[in-house]
């Protein structure tokens, strides 16, 4: 009895620790985005303030038109999700039943293209954008970055999808559904979690993603929050706490997406790909 | 079944949605972008003239591109390669225009009035020149010089009527200004191009040079009095000890923070970091004194940046940008820029305005800047080891002091080879 | 048509979007990006030069230098998160308080974006004004405040500490989904036997959780050989090229030297290395038969 009540104080005491370590910079993030500017480069520095305020907020959101970049981050992220889950769903399902042999091939195809390095790939796609005159277009964004989580959103899929015992797919031709309605109204619903999770990967891969958005958008209203936020780093000059700011501003929605879903992601994991 | 079909009616909606967000056909539109648009000191200034110009050349549209300093190169390389550049672009001229990314403006400025034309020395116009063609009209620029803490310089018992005019002088004066928490100075060695700036002023302040006449050789360890500047500078970070902690991340950045914050009494700085210092603790106003570099030559020259607009090679509009550039380099916005954000105009005929005559510190560095030598030096691969190599090299020997010639002669070796190989 | 040819054509539609998306994306860029690796740039004047970049890239100190920095930070870090990953992991799995809020709370450095996560610490680091320096000083861990981008050691250090705290979170995941999948009965049964929990993580959670510790190791590798925006944001490959990762050389090659030709070719060159990793690290740890995907 003892050792165990020793085993869960100790784990407490590790969690509180791990958790410190790992939540101090987003403490310290937000406590620079509410110091007025002249407190930030106060020796030795406040933990907490009394001058604390929403002035930096204020600041980030009415003389940039952050609204504006977060409508813009909230579609593209969105877009993105649908056509990457759409794509990934369909080549899972395609894979698992029809070409059974090509699945493993086809994954590691993807990790492949994972594997080139970012810089190298911006200058021709901005090209072949621009040619087709979608450059500044929420088209071109969305389009690069569905493939930033595909490797991972197959991978994941195919292992859901080969859970679904090809039974239900007969029992649906039976009933005389053709192989998309099976596909849409049968199959995608069983693998419910697996989508979500994916989706969920995919919009945050979509939200945080930077150097593509700042090459291919030239235009301000364009922008999306990851580009917005560093434009206020001026090699020259940063105001730390609007920048905290708008650091914090980037990252709130992804965090209320995750605290709702978590367990939808967990659930995937756990059931889906995960027997291997 | 319905399901489905709303399913595929909203995918087919978005589509259109997304596709249809085509920027709208205005009459002209220009693209603008330089670094500086992000600078909150600048902000007000370029709002006012896109404002200003739209009204009075209706037809005409200046699209600002905002971009972090950091990554406007790069975000203009990619344009540029894809035949898409802004009209309208404040770039290292050299380098563009090797690269074939800028359109020569000469016959723009040949069909100017006299007037105009001469507001521009030939010197100013030859820094913005490539093999011989005007790649881009100077607008604005920064002198180099030392600016003084006047209270911290007074409370060390020294007098801001003298400033330091020789190393020996600054010396002195370093040691006595370090002390109780604070420095005298910072020594520049982040990997920005700021870091060769500050050496180059050092260095050109003894009487060396970093190059030869045409760019071909380098010789930072060759010349004996180069070497002797740069064991001189970096040893103030090293065994004399009068420079702030942490030299490898020192950037403008930092070292202004430093002086605002008084924990630097000196900064080897130009004007616009007196607006930028002022900016961040307005308790600095009035605080600050400038004297030029202390030198060990009599009539050594000191340093002056120069910012040029420039026309991308792939405008459509080439008169309406050069008409922009024309109206931006006026002046008006010129003692604009000078005034609010300490940007020093590069317009001759300027020295008279009783705008910048009011300003003392203006007034000082415009005197200062009389006899400076100007910057970024003239090779296509500036950018490249103004940022890289020669950083690098000023890295390694801070943290190894003892090794510095070794490690100079290496990086004359390897600039040697790439200048020839351009 | 017979059955299964009209199955085929099924099956083609399928998976027809998804190749010919790859293709627009991933293809077209790759091949552009090989066929620039065989030329010499400047700017927009091009001409055809072989295998020269190659040639040249392969005998630059630099290249050499850069892939050694890349190794061991790709070493360390992929190190680093399964281990801490893990510990995590089976620290939270025993958990039952607040569950939710936990794990979301452990999941917020992978949130944010790496760029945005980078500048925080940047800001954390500052050797003058950040809170780093000043907790150290204050609870006498050092004396003086410590350049902790600002030294070759230290640099490293912090880009490794800053790319584990990035990474630890996604591992940590991964693993306490495979946690829960493992039968309790198996832990049921060698307790019976006396098992000491050594024993068990040993004999039980380990083999059950092998396919998923390839799969997370191997996206963790490619992932962390590929990472530019810690780096490049935090050090710019610097003090003295000490954090300069093949990324970072790539990037400064092609943007701040306009050396798209010689940029390409190292690409290529950290494609073939990333291959080579991801395919030995496959082969090192590869699962029992019959357990593949």
């Amino acid at each position: 009895m003892h050792r165990a009540r020793h085993a869960n104080a100790a784990r407490g005491i590790m969690v509180v620790v791990a958790l410190a370590l790992v939540m101090f910079p987003f403490y310290w993030m937000i406590n620079t985005s509410l110091k007025p500017a002249s407190e930030i480069f106060l020796s030795p520095p406040t933990f907490v303030s009394s001058n604390w305020s929403l002035d930096a907020y204020v600041t980030v959101l009415t003389e940039r038109p952050f609204a504006r970049y977060f409508l813009n981050s909230l579609v593209v992220s969105l877009g993105t999700t649908a056509l990457s889950v759409i794509l990934a769903a369909f080549a899972a399902y395609g894979f698992t039943r029809f070409f059974p042999r090509g699945a493993t091939p086809f994954v590691v195809f993807l990790l492949f293209t994972k594997m080139l390095p970012e810089t190298l790939l911006i200058i021709p796609y901005f090209q072949l954008m621009a040619s087709v005159g979608l450059l500044n277009s929420y088209f071109a964004l969305i389009l690069a970055y569905s493939s930033f989580a595909l490797p991972f959103s197959v991978w994941m899929l195919i292992g859901f999808f080969r859970s679904i015992p090809r039974d239900i797919d007969e029992a649906a031709k039976i009933d005389g559904a053709s192989y998309l309605q099976t596909f849409f109204m049968v199959i995608l619903p069983l693998a419910r979690p697996g989508l979500v999770a994916v989706g969920l990967f995919t919009f945050l891969i979509a939200w945080n993603s930077y150097l593509w958005a700042l090459v291919l958008t030239t235009d301000a209203s364009m922008h999306v929050l990851s580009v917005g936020v560093a434009n206020m780093v001026g090699e020259y000059r940063v105001q730390w706490n609007e920048l905290m700011a708008a650091a914090v501003i980037a990252a709130v929605p992804v965090m209320v997406l995750f605290s709702l879903l978590e367990r939808h992601l967990v659930n995937a994991i756990t059931s889906g790909a995960v027997k291997g | 079944m319905r399901s489905t079909k709303t399913l595929a009616a909203l995918a087919a909606a978005t589509l259109c949605a997304t596709l249809g967000t085509a920027t709208a056909q205005q009459p002209i539109v220009l693209q603008w972008q330089t670094a500086n648009l992000t600078e909150k000191q600048y902000e007000p200034i370029w709002k006012a003239t896109i404002a200003e110009f739209e009204a009075a050349n209706p037809g005409i549209k200046v699209e600002p591109v905002l971009v972090a300093r950091k990554d406007h190169w790069t975000k203009f390389v990619a344009a540029a390669l894809a035949k898409q550049a802004p009209c309208i672009v404040s770039v290292d001229v050299a380098t563009a225009a090797y690269n074939g990314y800028l359109m020569p403006i000469d016959k723009y400025m040949q069909a100017e009035p006299n007037d105009f034309r001469g507001a521009w020395s030939s010197d100013m116009l030859s820094a913005a020149k490539w093999k011989g063609k005007l790649y881009g009209l100077p607008i604005w620029g920064g002198t180099y010089a030392e600016i003084y803490n006047r209270e911290m310089v007074v409370k060390a018992g020294l007098d801001p009527a003298n400033p330091p005019k020789t190393w020996s002088d600054y010396l002195s004066w370093s040691k006595k200004l370090t002390g109780d928490g604070s420095w005298a100075t910072a020594v520049l060695g982040g990997k920005t191009d700021t870091t060769t700036r500050v050496l180059l002023t050092w260095i050109w302040s003894n009487g060396g040079e970093a190059f030869n006449a045409d760019m071909t050789e380098a010789t930072f360890a060759k010349d004996p009095k180069s070497l002797e500047a740069i064991k001189f500078y970096l040893g103030l970070a090293g065994k004399q000890g009068v420079a702030a902690p942490a030299p490898t991340t020192t950037n403008y950045l930092e070292q202004t923070n430093l002086f605002a914050q008084g924990k630097i009494a000196t900064m080897r700085n130009a004007y616009w970091a007196v607006a930028k210092v002022n900016d961040d603790n307005p308790a600095m106003k009035g605080n600050m004194f400038v004297a030029p570099i202390p030198a060990n030559k009599a009539n050594a020259p000191t340093m002056s940046t120069m910012t040029a607009s420039s026309i991308s090679a792939s405008c459509p509009h080439p008169e309406a940008a050069w008409k922009f550039i024309k109206f931006d380099s006026g002046k008006k916005w010129s003692i604009e820029r000078a005034r609010v954000a300490n940007w020093m105009p590069l317009r001759n005929d300027l020295a008279n305005d009783p705008q910048v005559k009011a300003d003392p510190l203006l007034a000082q560095f415009v005197q200062i800047g009389t006899h400076a030598r100007s910057y970024p030096l003239p090779s296509p691969i500036w950018a490249e080891i103004a940022a890289g190599d020669i950083v690098d090299a000023v890295q390694r020997a801070l943290l190894q002091p003892e090794k510095t010639e070794e490690i100079f002669r290496e990086l004359d070796a390897r600039l040697t080879k790439k200048l020839r190989d351009v | 048509m017979r059955q299964w040819q009209k199955r085929r054509l099924v099956g083609y539609a399928f998976i027809g979007p998804v190749f010919l998306f790859l293709c627009v994306v991933v293809v077209f860029p790759l091949t552009h990006a090989f066929w620039i690796s065989l030329q010499r740039t400047r700017g927009l004047a091009t001409s055809f030069v072989g295998t020269a970049n190659y040639q040249r890239a392969l005998t630059d100190d630099a290249f050499w230098h850069s892939l050694s920095v890349s190794v061991q930070f790709t070493v360390a870090c992929v190190t680093l998160h399964m281990l801490i990953g893990l510990c995590l992991a089976l620290l939270l799995n025993e958990i039952r308080f607040a569950k939710t809020a936990l794990r979301v709370a452990f999941l917020t450095p992978w949130m944010v974006a790496p760029a945005v996560g980078a500048t925080i610490w940047l800001w954390l680091l500052e050797p003058q004004f950040g809170v780093v320096n000043y907790l150290l000083m204050s609870i006498g861990a050092i004396d003086a405040p410590l350049a902790w981008l600002g030294t070759p050691g230290l640099a490293f250090l912090s880009v490794v500490a800053v790319d584990v705290w990035r990474g630890v979170p996604f591992v940590m995941l991964l693993i306490l989904a495979g946690l829960q999948t493992i039968p309790r009965d198996q832990y049921e049964a060698a307790a019976m036997d006396g098992a000491s929990a050594w024993q068990r993580f040993r004999y039980i959670t380990l083999p059950n959780l092998r396919y998923l510790l390839v799969v997370a190791s191997t996206l963790d590798i490619i992932n962390t050989i590929r990472h530019y925006d810690i780096i490049g944001v935090m050090t710019a490959g610097g003090p003295a090229g000490a954090t300069e990762v093949l990324p970072v050389l790539l990037y400064n090659t092609a943007f701040r030297g306009n050396r798209f030709g010689e940029a390409a070719a190292i690409g290529v060159l950290l494609l073939l290395i990333v291959l080579a990793f991801a395919v030995f690290h496959i082969r090192l740890t590869k699962p029992e038969q019959g357990s593949a995907p």
